[in-house]
């Protein structure tokens, strides 16, 4: 995940490229540090370091890492000439690498030829059946071609091995998610919560997940988690406080005569309610009415 | 019996310096060798897979309060089963481990061409050190030491009244060898083949680490008491939400 000051940090560089200042090269190495998604910008500015031959020699042996990044990027925007020049280019350098195996590879999926990329995939994997990457971009390719359950087998088969990949993990979760298979999406984040346990985004997910579910038990489990969010985002997570109003309103409905409910924490809903209130009126004051009405149908 | 004795400063220019650069030098020419003979080790499945099982084990005892009591017991019960518990490891495989390892050729060469490239020089230098530099006082420690370590320190020097704090070159060879490693973690970087003393420590607990940290993980899990930490958090999310609405 991205701290706050790698994003500002980030930011700031895109900015200082987009208006003409220097800065490119730091740029594309911030966006490989930190894995984020910027393909248009990366291929833009790597282009533009590439063509220049004296900047490319500048560059001294980053250079071929850069068309590796820059090969990916055109992968991404689909300028498949773009990026059939660089792996030629990276072929030439380095014959026999797994690494330009692996872009072949892409760029067979990326033209969607399925078949042929399964096969280069396979053959990378007889010579080293331990490469996380290449077992993920199977799945990733399995999951294009809408091919949802085998995707979650191969998932499966990875984790079994790699079960320490947080990841994988939260790739699992967000595929039973859409198949709404919740039971198993909510043990993927149990596994989440367990690995980083306090990043509020999986608390919340998990909380989310619970409350479809439905149930008492996990209705009340469902409030605990959004109360953890609430408290590990300092109670500016909007959707934790609304997941608190709906749970306290649902478990009332659920155990309507079992009041055992209150000794733990009956402010809670009425303090989500006003915070959220408030917030709305700081952000969106025209649909303060909408709120309003809503919230106070819910405590039926 | 303190006596000053006054050094040549010739030692200091023909021994204790040549001494250093050469051991420097050979370091260097070692790290070069063992990256060109490197071969490429294909990492066994069951490893990898075991390494993953404590990382994960190890995040399920410590995190174990953030999820709720009944996830966590089955999670435990999976990991500690006493037939297919991925931790547990029944006592004749503990015994196998090792003797596989020793069997296995391609591992074996592998132990065997890194103790070569650790030995060889070693003795050597040592050999070089002991026909050249001996049979002469060749530093002297600034601290005062017991007569135990005269045989040790002052091995060429065959003058028993000679305080001990006058070394020979052979203990200037070990305080290099033990002393430059920090030196070699500057200059090659962090992975360098150098690293004896750590090397020797990996050695002698070869056969045994993957079973023993399995049952120690799970030992450590089956310890662990669950105490389920939400509860609390609803207090301090109320808490939290009365002082943003104050």
């Amino acid at each position: 995940m991205v701290s706050k000051t790698e994003e500002t940090q980030l930011n700031r560089l895109e900015n200082q490229v987009d208006n003409g200042g220097g800065g490119a090269w730091e740029y594309l190495c911030l966006v490989r540090k930190l894995k984020v998604r910027r393909s248009e910008k990366v291929l833009k500015y790597g282009l533009s370091i590439l063509n220049d031959p004296k900047k490319r020699s500048a560059l001294g042996p980053e250079e071929w890492t850069l068309y590796e990044q820059v090969a990916i990027a055109a992968m991404d925007c689909q300028c498949l000439d773009v990026t059939k020049d660089c792996i030629k280019v990276l072929q030439k350098k380095f014959p026999e690498s797994k690494r330009v195996g692996r872009l072949n590879g892409m760029l067979l999926e990326a033209k969607g030829s399925w078949a042929e990329a399964e096969k280069a995939y396979s053959s990378l994997l007889e010579d080293n059946s331990l490469d996380q990457v290449i077992h993920k971009r199977r799945v990733a390719m399995a999951k294009a071609q809408g091919n949802i359950s085998e995707a979650i087998e191969l998932l499966n088969k990875y984790l079994e091995i790699f079960m320490a990949d947080h990841d994988a993990w939260r790739e699992l979760a967000e595929i039973y998610v859409s198949l709404q298979m919740y039971k198993q999406a909510a043990f993927c984040y149990e596994e989440l919560i367990l690995s980083q346990p306090t990043v509020p985004l999986y608390h919340l997910a998990y909380a989310d997940v619970l409350y479809t579910l439905g149930g008492l038990e996990n209705l009340q489990i469902a409030k605990k988690y959004y109360a953890s969010t609430i408290d590990l985002t300092g109670g500016k997570n909007t959707r934790a406080l609304f997941g608190i109003c709906l749970c306290t309103s649902a478990i009332a409905q659920v155990s309507k005569g079992r009041n055992k409910e209150d000794k733990e924490s009956p402010e809670l809903q009425s303090l989500a309610a006003t915070a959220l209130e408030k917030d709305y009126k700081q952000r969106a004051a025209d649909k303060l009415s909408l709120l309003t009405s809503a919230l106070r149908s819910l405590k039926i | 019996m303190a006596e000053d004795l006054v050094l040549d400063t010739a030692i200091r220019d023909w021994v204790l310096i040549p001494l250093s650069v050469v051991m420097v030098l050979i370091g260097i020419l070692r790290y070069f060798v063992s990256k060109l003979m490197r071969s490429f080790q294909v990492p066994d499945h069951k490893i990898v897979k075991e390494g993953q099982v404590i990382v994960r084990a190890r995040n399920l005892r410590a995190a174990a309060n953030f999820i709720p009591p009944k996830s966590f017991r089955s999670r435990r019960v999976y990991f500690s089963n006493e037939e297919n518990g991925l931790l547990f490891v029944p006592k004749g495989q503990a015994q196998n481990a090792q003797a596989q390892m020793f069997s296995d050729p391609n591992m074996a060469m592998d132990m065997m061409k890194k103790n070569l490239s650790m030995i060889i020089p070693q003795t050597l230098t040592f050999a070089w050190v002991n026909f050249f530099f001996s049979g002469f006082v060749a530093a002297k420690i600034p601290f005062p030491l017991t007569q135990r370590f005269r045989s040790m320190l002052q091995n060429g020097i065959d003058l028993s009244t000679v305080d001990v704090s006058y070394v020979s070159s052979r203990s200037w060879y070990f305080l290099n060898l033990f002393g430059l490693r920090g030196l070699f973690s500057l200059i090659l970087g962090e992975e360098n083949a150098t690293d004896d003393t750590q090397r020797m420590m990996q050695m002698s607990g070869f056969g045994f680490d993957p079973s023993k940290s399995l049952s120690a993980e799970k030992d450590g899990l089956d310890i662990v008491q669950h105490e389920w930490a939400l509860p609390k958090f609803e207090h301090r999310a109320e808490a939290v939400l009365k002082k943003l609405v104050s």
